[in-house]
């Protein structure tokens, strides 16, 4: 029997990126907020650790029981049976969630990728819309967005360096993002040499490159010191805290309103509803027992797959097909991102040492977006959109020693030796992310068979090919090819675009959108057939834009909570 | 939520913990080995080639590729001890006391088997990884490849091209700690 909890207003499911920053406007104007998380807190102290074999090959900080439980099965045909992986999911349970090992990367979303169908009818026509996407514009512009993203900037704390304040161009930032209303609060992450190198190669292209925005802190912030470059943030979290995971950023802060309360070491395992098709609270599982916790409205902040999951599962008499789904469209609209795990990557071979040894990975590094989004003509190329490319430090001893040999030595015995004695401290790799979309032929359901130990169904991938993205892709990395050349790499080899499985940059599969018949949620990420049913993360993404999605998610979180306080009557009736 | 409840409970309820936050509080044991004798003769026979002792300095077996991957299959990768233990038998009667041209022969000939590359695998690991884990003596490995070590704080001078950077010879797990 479960027991039943006192009633809060507001229960955020999931405290990583996207309810990690929800919580702090609904703490702050005093709704009683109860945050939900599978995992707990984790002790930079003693469970963050400079070292490859702890983070990199055996995964102690991101290796997660729940999630790993509920590993979704992939297929790339309807035809075929879908088979799990692996054995690790790309997701970590904790309070922070995935922020605590994730490369920190805080990009905003170009206005392009959130009317791309609209812009390429104008530029190009409908024949170049990607045949089989279900593409549609997003119900919000940039322009709504652009508070939000400041807001997060400053709460969560960004380095980087404006390219356009107000419309007013800097090239020492990004001159192809869009307007922001001001400065980055922090300024970006230093130069190396060997991003110096490429800084230089890039402009003799003609290209305009610029430092990565990052939510790592370049300086002294709120409290927090400044990043020491000494790296291991990549699968592990930041021992000093610079890193401005949610569990050292926002969810601290709205734990100091005394309006929060976490409930960890809890899995969510069902959403309900009452008859009148309206979210009563959920119920989770801690150490065995089942509780009930009421509700007035409910966010829920997973993940996408999980999103999508506990929708599909809480089924009731309103929503025989799964909450929120009477119009079938949860777990419609997914897709993953075409970047570097998806076969995208760039390798480059220099006749000298680098010394990338250390740094704050992608963080610290150089980023062109001349061939990204829609910032140059694709009249005739047969692709639309495109891809970032980053060049960046930290380089790991195994990793480096794993190098390949570009054919010009063996793979062991002396002669190898030799070479990676010469040459593990004079290669790098380059980060490709593609503008990715959905397809009729990718989606999101539960698995026939594949059942997690509680008896629910696993989340199924079908995800189809998508030859627009393998297109983008190749252009970037022969772009990216100049640029190495450019720099005086003498080997550089690319790798195949073969498109994602799972990975830590999924959307869609609770859309956001005008037409209940084409997406689940409106606008501020309520879902169209339940008033108080709010959807956060990467799940109710349109487009992925050819960068990362946390400062997106973030943003969104904010403006969907902010949302629920300023209409909270309407919204809870 | 004291930082002490939260400590307390996450040792008891293990369930949806991350492992770091289990096994970084583990009281250091003596490490305990998976092979029986004459399997890790063999085993240091076949490191030995992969990486060999040259002019350029130790190979894996000095190195302690071979005890690295020795401890990881009495714990870590305890699940993979049969397979690997199945391997080394796999090769040919006698071939730890083989010269080292009639080893590379066999290992030449076996070099595109799941069992050569996975062993490869575990020797990179041992050989370049943290010491902490009976691999990497002396640091062997990061010296090989000059990787400087895991510094605390790394000062913009540690990230210049074309100057000696001071290898800063520790474990992450403690300042003079080489696994032995």
């Amino acid at each position: 029997m479960a027991i039943n909890l006192k009633p809060a207003d507001v229960v955020v499911v999931g405290l990583g990126a996207a309810g990690g920053v929800a919580v702090l406007p609904l703490a702050r104007a005093g709704l009683k907020v109860v945050g939900i998380e599978a995992g707990t807190w984790m002790d930079p102290a003693k469970d963050f650790k400079a070292d490859e074999i702890f983070n990199n090959v055996r995964a102690q900080v991101t290796t997660s029981q729940k999630a790993n439980r509920e590993l979704p099965t992939f297929r790339t045909d309807p035809s075929q049976k879908a088979a799990r992986r692996g054995t690790q999911h790309p997701m970590m349970n904790a309070i922070g969630g995935t922020t605590i090992h994730y490369h920190a990367q805080s990009w905003r979303l170009k206005p392009w990728d959130f009317k791309t169908k609209s812009e390429v009818l104008k530029r190009y026509g409908a024949s170049y819309i990607p045949k089989g996407s279900t593409i549609e514009d997003w119900p919000l512009s940039y322009d709504d967005l652009e508070p939000y993203y400041d807001i997060v900037e400053h709460e969560v704390g960004v380095s980087g360096k404006a390219g356009n304040i107000m419309g007013k161009l800097d090239p020492a930032g990004n001159v192809y993002e869009g307007w922001r209303s001001r400065e980055y609060p922090m300024p970006p992450l230093r130069t190396s040499d060997y991003l110096e190198k490429m800084l230089a190669a890039a402009r003799s292209l003609g290209w305009k490159p610029f430092r990565s925005p990052a939510a790592i802190n370049s300086q002294p912030y709120k409290g927090r010191p400044a990043c020491a470059y000494h790296g291991y943030c990549d699968r592990g979290g930041c021992h000093v805290r610079a890193k401005n995971s949610t569990c050292f950023s926002t969810i601290p802060e709205a734990v100091k309103t005394k309006h929060l309360t976490i409930a960890d070491r809890a899995q969510v395992t069902r959403i309900v509803a009452d008859s009148n098709g309206r979210v009563t609270g959920v119920t989770y599982i801690r150490s065995g027992q089942e509780y009930f916790q009421p509700a007035k409205a409910v966010l829920v902040g997973s993940y996408t797959y999980e999103n999508v999951r506990l929708l599909l599962l809480s089924k009731s008499k309103a929503f025989p097909n799964g909450l929120a789904n009477n119009h079938g469209q949860v777990g419609k609209h997914y897709f993953g991102h075409w970047d570097a795990q998806a076969g995208a990557g760039v390798t480059a071979l220099f006749p000298m040492d680098l010394n990338v040894w250390y740094g704050a990975i992608l963080s610290q590094g150089v980023v062109i977006d001349e061939w990204a989004d829609d910032s140059f003509d694709h009249s005739g190329l047969g692709f639309i959109g495109g891809a970032s490319m980053t060049v960046n430090m930290e380089k790991h001893p195994i990793a480096a020693a794993a190098m390949q040999t570009f054919g010009m030595a063996p793979q062991w015995g002396s002669g190898w030796k030799k070479f990676v004695h010469e040459n593990a401290g004079r290669w790098t790799s380059a980060y490709i992310q593609t503008n990715s979309f959905p397809y009729e032929n990718t989606w999101l359901d539960l698995d026939p068979e594949v059942r997690d130990p509680l008896g629910d169904s696993v989340i199924r991938v079908t995800s189809g090919p998508k030859p627009n993205e393998a297109a983008a892709a190749r252009y970037a990395q022969d772009k990216m090819e100049l640029w190495f050349k450019a720099a005086g790499a003498v080997a550089v080899t690319k790798g195949n675009p073969a498109g994602p499985g799972l990975s830590t940059h999924t959307y869609g599969g609770t859309r956001m959108g005008v037409d209940p018949g084409a997406s689940v949620v409106d606008g501020f990420g309520f879902a169209h057939e339940v008033p108080n049913l709010g959807m956060i993360g990467g799940s109710v993404f349109g487009t992925s834009g050819a960068r990362n999605p946390t400062l997106t998610i973030q943003a969104l979180s904010w403006r969907t909570a902010e949302h629920l306080v300023k209409n909270w009557k309407s919204i809870t009736g | 939520m004291s930082d002490e409840i939260t400590r307390r409970s996450l040792i008891v309820s293990a369930a949806f913990v991350p492992l770091a936050a289990l096994t970084s509080n583990a009281q250091t044991a003596a490490p305990a080995r998976a092979l029986a004798a004459s399997e890790r003769k063999i085993l240091d026979a076949f490191v030995d080639r992969l990486i060999p002792a040259d002019e350029l300095g130790p190979g894996a077996l000095q190195g302690g590729a071979a005890e690295y991957i020795d401890r990881c299959l009495a714990d870590y990768l305890a699940a993979e001890k049969d397979s690997i233990v199945a391997g080394l038998h796999s090769l040919p009667e006698g071939f730890a006391d083989l010269s080292p041209e009639k080893r590379d022969a066999v290992l030449t000939s076996i070099q595109n088997q799941p069992f050569f590359n996975r062993v490869r695998r575990l020797t990179l690991e041992g050989m370049f990884g943290d010491p902490h884990y009976g691999g990497n003596v002396n640091f062997v490995g990061w010296d090989l490849i000059k990787y400087p070590g895991p510094r605390p704080a790394v000062a913009p001078e540690d990230q210049k091209m074309g100057v000696e950077i001071k290898p800063y010879h520790r474990s992450a797990w403690g300042s003079d700690h080489n696994g032995h």
